[in-house]
């Protein structure tokens, strides 16, 4: 059996959003909901400062928070490392976003797309409404971008009243077809690939490079890894002072 | 008259409340103060508060059944039907919580017996019906020292096991696994005296029958006790803060020290524990009714404050990538949807106890207790 992992190279990475662009479009997400996200920090006082971007998205862990709170194995664990969502059995009750860590679950608090059930043309007597572009674009279902694929594991937008987050693109890993965040990502800094054989590039990279997975004190044993880090300067060697 | 008006009032509270609920359900959460920072808010903090009264007042009923101090029969009726609802608006809080609550069959089609969640509703599940059935045996001047003790041990097993739900979080060291199973059975068991002091010391007032000499030194003798277990809740409320704002070098307790300027936490506090302390600790206070109503009334009304501060204390510090552009911590304000929710729990809760209170002769006692059955 397969055991999933995504490493993030945090040195190729150029945080310029397309992997979370990518997810919104592939698993048709709502408004206000992102399944890949990021942090972003800054360190130092200027002029001495610096800019760190971390891509985040669900860690698939290991022993995850999330699956041992649902009460009703929603949230559950596939055989491949996965954590996986059921919105049939999700009741709603949010606390896999109170247990996660990581902050990577979101919860549908209306009904999706509301942007695109608008009757108020853009511009009036000259442009189209929302719901009727979509009327004719794709006879009124979801958004005129929606993926029908997503509907293969997952209803392709989740309704109101349940909780949704990052699936690794389970229904594209079916067709052995890479994650589409992996698939856009313009500087192949996101690695996808399965630790359970030697030779993966994953395994190649997790034994060259250091690396790191968040809170990992938690011990929720995160499948998402991060090596190397975007800094290229260099500075004069020196001993510090006194 | 005065009682139509009281029935009106309530039938307008939970008018509201059933608009309320429709809104929520067909235009969705967006009626609370929604984010996904904020997943758990005033109709949680409701649902803990009325669940962990519930508990307390179970804790009380068991004190003839359980452990046999007889006195305390005069006032089991009542604190067992003032149980049931309690519990029927801890249901509601949480009904208005769930975003599906008609998948609650799942709780049964695909159990997670690692879930607190989870044993909380089975738990809750077979404490209603337990309730019901030992009310009725009551009521029908039987009351079953097997199922009092059913229900002591389940009121054990549901505060509890709110605390481990609420402390479980691997993300929130602010809610302390070890501390909440005990501080919410201990508060519980707070909140039940007062509510039962509180409802049977109205219902005296309101039906014009002054206490009978009996129940005025029964009454004495719960708010010694009162007394007593509100000291202890202050002391592990004063080693709560201790250890939270003080001993602790951790970024997320950051999270409790900024609660304790909240209002939630100084209601907690002020009304929850300090003033109900000094009208239990002194007699002149302590003997008298309105020291008793005021005390159990601030207390109840400073629990409730002290559910949400608990609640907030692990959400107010936004984690991951749901802190980006936010401030470091989030301010909450309950929206007029979760008030309206909590309103409607209250008074479905009061117009039950109205009804069973005018009905049921909730002051009957037992003339054959099942002591030893």
């Amino acid at each position: 059996m397969p055991k999933y992992v995504m490493v993030i190279d945090l040195q190729s990475c150029v945080g310029c959003g397309a992997c979370s662009i990518a997810c919104k479009n592939e698993n048709n997400l709502t408004e206000g909901i992102f399944w890949s996200s990021k942090i972003t920090e800054t360190s130092g006082t200027f002029p001495n400062v610096r800019y760190h971007y971390t891509p985040t998205l669900c860690n698939h862990c290991e022993d995850a928070p999330c699956v041992r709170g649902c009460p009703t194995q929603a949230m559950h664990k596939l055989d491949n490392g996965i954590t996986m969502h059921d919105p049939k059995k999700c009741i709603g009750c949010r606390y896999c976003m109170f247990n996660c860590p990581y902050g990577v679950i979101s919860f549908n608090w209306e009904k999706p797309f509301k942007f695109w059930r608008d009757d108020t043309p853009v511009i009036k007597g000259c442009t189209a409404s929302p719901r009727e572009l979509v009327q004719k674009v794709n006879n009124g279902t979801a958004t005129p971008y929606y993926n029908p694929e997503r509907e293969a594991t997952l209803p392709g937008a989740r309704p109101k009243g349940v909780v949704e987050k990052c699936t690794f693109c389970d229904h594209r890993i079916k067709n052995e077809e890479l994650p589409y965040c992996v698939e856009a990502c313009p500087a192949n800094a996101r690695i996808f690939g399965d630790l359970e054989k030697r030779d993966s590039e994953v395994n190649f990279l997790l034994g060259k490079f250091r690396p790191f997975r968040l809170k990992e004190g938690l011990g929720t044993e995160p499948n998402v890894y991060y090596i190397r880090s975007f800094n290229p300067a260099a500075y004069k060697s020196t001993k510090g002072g006194v | 008259m005065k009682g139509r008006l009281w029935i009106g009032v309530l039938s307008l509270a939970i008018l509201a409340g059933l608009v309320t609920t429709f809104r929520i359900f067909t235009t969705g959460f967006v009626l609370y103060a929604k984010t996904d920072i904020l997943v758990w808010t005033m109709p949680v903090a409701a649902y803990i508060f009325f669940s962990l009264t519930s508990a307390g007042l179970a804790f009380v009923s068991s004190i003839p059944l359980v452990f046999n101090i007889k006195r305390y029969e005069a006032i089991e009726k009542r604190t067992v039907f003032l149980e049931i609802a309690v519990l029927c608006a801890g249901f509601i809080c949480l009904i208005l919580h769930l975003g599906s609550p008609l998948k609650v069959i799942y709780f049964l089609l695909s159990p997670n017996p690692a879930s607190p969640l989870w044993w909380l509703a089975m738990l809750y599940g077979l404490y209603l019906v337990v309730l019901l059935v030992s009310f009725w045996k009551i009521h029908t001047a039987h009351a079953s020292k097997a199922l009092g003790t059913l229900v002591f041990l389940i009121a054990i097993g549901t505060s509890t096991a709110l605390g481990w739900l609420v402390g479980m979080t691997n993300a929130r060291p602010a809610l302390d696994p070890s501390f909440l199973p005990v501080y919410f059975p201990v508060t519980a068991f707070a909140c039940g005296l007062a509510a039962i002091m509180l409802f049977s010391l109205a219902s005296s007032y309101f039906s014009g029958a002054p206490l009978s000499a009996e129940r005025s030194a029964l009454f004495n003798e719960v708010a010694k006790v009162f007394g007593v277990v509100i000291g202890t809740t202050l002391v592990l409320f004063i080693w709560r803060t201790i250890t939270g704002a003080i001993s602790s070098s951790g970024v997320e307790f950051a999270a409790f020290r900024h609660m304790m300027g909240s209002l939630s936490y100084q209601t907690e506090l002020w009304m929850g524990l300090v003033v109900p302390f000094i009208l239990m600790l002194l007699p002149p206070l302590r003997i008298t009714t309105w020291g008793k109503v005021v005390a159990s009334t601030s207390l109840l009304v400073g629990m409730l404050a002290g559910r949400l501060e608990m609640v907030l204390t692990g959400e107010i510090m936004p984690l991951g990538p749901m802190a980006e552009g936010i401030p470091q911590f989030v301010s909450y304000w309950p929206t007029i949807s979760e008030v309206l929710a909590a309103i409607f729990a209250l008074a479905v809760m009061l117009l039950l106890y109205t009804l069973g209170d005018r009905h049921l002769n909730l002051d009957g006692t037992q003339d054959k207790s099942e002591a030893g059955t």
